[in-house]
């Protein structure tokens, strides 16, 4: 599993939702992550076809690349844990 | 926490407001007022006399025109009554006093009141409301208000993302003095710009009174920011951020990247100045709202010009405490944080039934918003 962390160093969900995010990784470091910067990283961003208007959002990828789940805003360490653990094997 | 249907119930408290404050005396006091066409201070006087009718709901104010015959008769009988120059006006007579001529709410004004004051006349301390019972208006105090319209107005977003990007490039120089001196001058500018802001709206309705067109627009205006920001409350339950004006964002960005570059700081402040007072005047279109309802509130006190300005310098600093917490926060952790959005949400929803209570005070009780 994979998750595309999108955010900007303006929004101050985005800077709540880091160290919940570097906690998690350090926990779960089978974990691939990776962050884009709404700002710096267009070209990249494009291809997950963002159509709501706010950040920050996480797009979770399978083994194949494909999206199974996206989540936006600010989101409970507990929630992020748990949702994890329920896709752990995909 | 506070349940939607608790703040509907209130809502329909206030809309169906039935019992009258209660007042020192039950008895009407009047005040007679003489005036001429033309006379540009009698004009004052009756921008003050209307203040002071919504002020002292049981005060008759009865208005004679001394260019008539029966005003001129009435001035005449009132002079030789008090013994007084009845020469010029206006001429006030309140029971067996009288007030020659008319400065300023400040100066006449005041001595207008103070006549008032020796008839026991007295604003309404208490209001009683269904189920709720009887409360004290003092305790809802002018101070009170400045600190809860300021906090919520310092939850709004606008220019706030300035204030990010900024703490971003200053995390990234290993001069700690520099980045504190760039960052407290950005803090400073946008407190002193906001200061003018609301300092304009201040003299503004100095300026024009409290008129019923202006009372039913500000009214209006608190309602609708209310109603924004119970929408706010509603509908970002996650703290989302919003994605808005990304070709600014990047000008700005760009600008603020080579100020705080300059090699020379004295420049690099100058830079700062001038760009923290063009963010903050293009981002003072969305916080328009509150400024205005709140500085109208204040004009209805009749504070001296001084005790205007300590609390909008009060206002200032409220507003200002999300700003500096995330910069100290910053400075001193070298990370850049961000607020959780429970306190935005939490700010919304008070701040929202605030305004709304303001609004409907403002348009059908505007004497109890007049504190002191």
């Amino acid at each position: 599993m994979k998750v595309i962390k999108i955010g900007a160093i303006w929004c101050s969900a985005c800077l709540v939702m880091k160290p919940r995010w570097q906690q998690i990784e350090k926990e779960n470091t089978w974990l691939q992550a990776q962050y884009l910067d709404f700002d710096q990283d267009q070209d990249k961003i494009k291809k997950y076809n963002l159509t709501q208007d706010s950040l920050p959002v996480f797009v979770f990828l399978d083994k194949k690349g494909q999206e199974f789940l996206r989540l936006d805003g600010e989101i409970p360490i507990k929630e992020l844990v748990k949702t994890i653990n329920k896709h752990k094997d995909k | 926490m506070f349940s939607l249907k608790k703040f509907f119930l209130i809502l329909i408290f206030f809309f169906t407001l039935t019992s009258s404050p209660v007042l020192a005396q039950d008895q009407d006091v009047d005040i007679h007022f003489f005036w001429g066409q033309g006379c540009p201070h009698c004009e004052k006087e009756k921008i003050f006399l209307q203040s002071l009718e919504q002020k002292y709901p049981d005060i008759k104010i009865n208005s004679y025109e001394v260019h008539k015959k029966e005003g001129y008769q009435l001035l005449q009988e009132m002079g030789q009554k008090l013994n007084a120059d009845t020469s010029g006006i206006p001429f006030t007579v309140i029971g067996d006093q009288y007030v020659a001529g008319f400065l300023s709410d400040e100066t006449t004004g005041v001595q207008i009141e103070q006549a008032l004051d020796s008839k026991q006349i007295e604003p309404p301390q208490t209001i009683k409301l269904p189920l709720l019972g009887t409360i004290e208006i003092k305790n809802f105090s002018l101070p009170l208000l400045t600190f809860m319209v300021a906090l919520l107005d310092g939850f709004n977003p606008c220019a706030m993302w300035t204030l990010f990007f900024l703490i971003n490039l200053l995390l990234g120089f290993k001069d700690r003095r520099r980045m504190w001196i760039l960052g407290t001058t950005f803090i400073v500018t946008s407190a002193f710009v906001y200061f003018l802001f609301l300092s304009a709206w201040l003299n503004l309705f100095l300026f024009l009174g409290f008129l019923p067109w202006v009372k039913i627009i500000v009214g209006l205006v608190a309602l609708v920011s209310g109603s924004y920001y119970l929408k706010e409350y509603v509908v970002n339950k996650n703290g989302a951020c919003r994605v808005t004006g990304s070709e600014k964002r990047q000008k700005v960005f760009t600008r603020l990247k080579a100020i705080t570059q300059k090699k020379q700081l004295a420049l690099a402040i100058v830079g700062i100045i001038l760009l923290a007072f063009v963010v903050n005047l293009v981002e003072l279109v969305c916080s328009a709202g509150l400024p205005a309802v709140y500085t109208q509130i204040l004009t209805l006190t009749h504070l001296p010009s001084w005790q205007y300005y300590l609390y909008l310098v009060f206002y200032i600093l409220i507003f200002m405490l999300d700003d500096l917490f995330i910069f100290f926060v910053a400075m001193t952790t070298l990370k850049a944080v961000g607020l959780e959005s429970k306190y935005a949400r939490y700010s919304h929803l008070i701040g929202g039934i605030l305004m709304i209570t303001i609004g409907l005070l403002m348009l059908f009780k505007p004497e109890l918003l007049m504190f002191g």
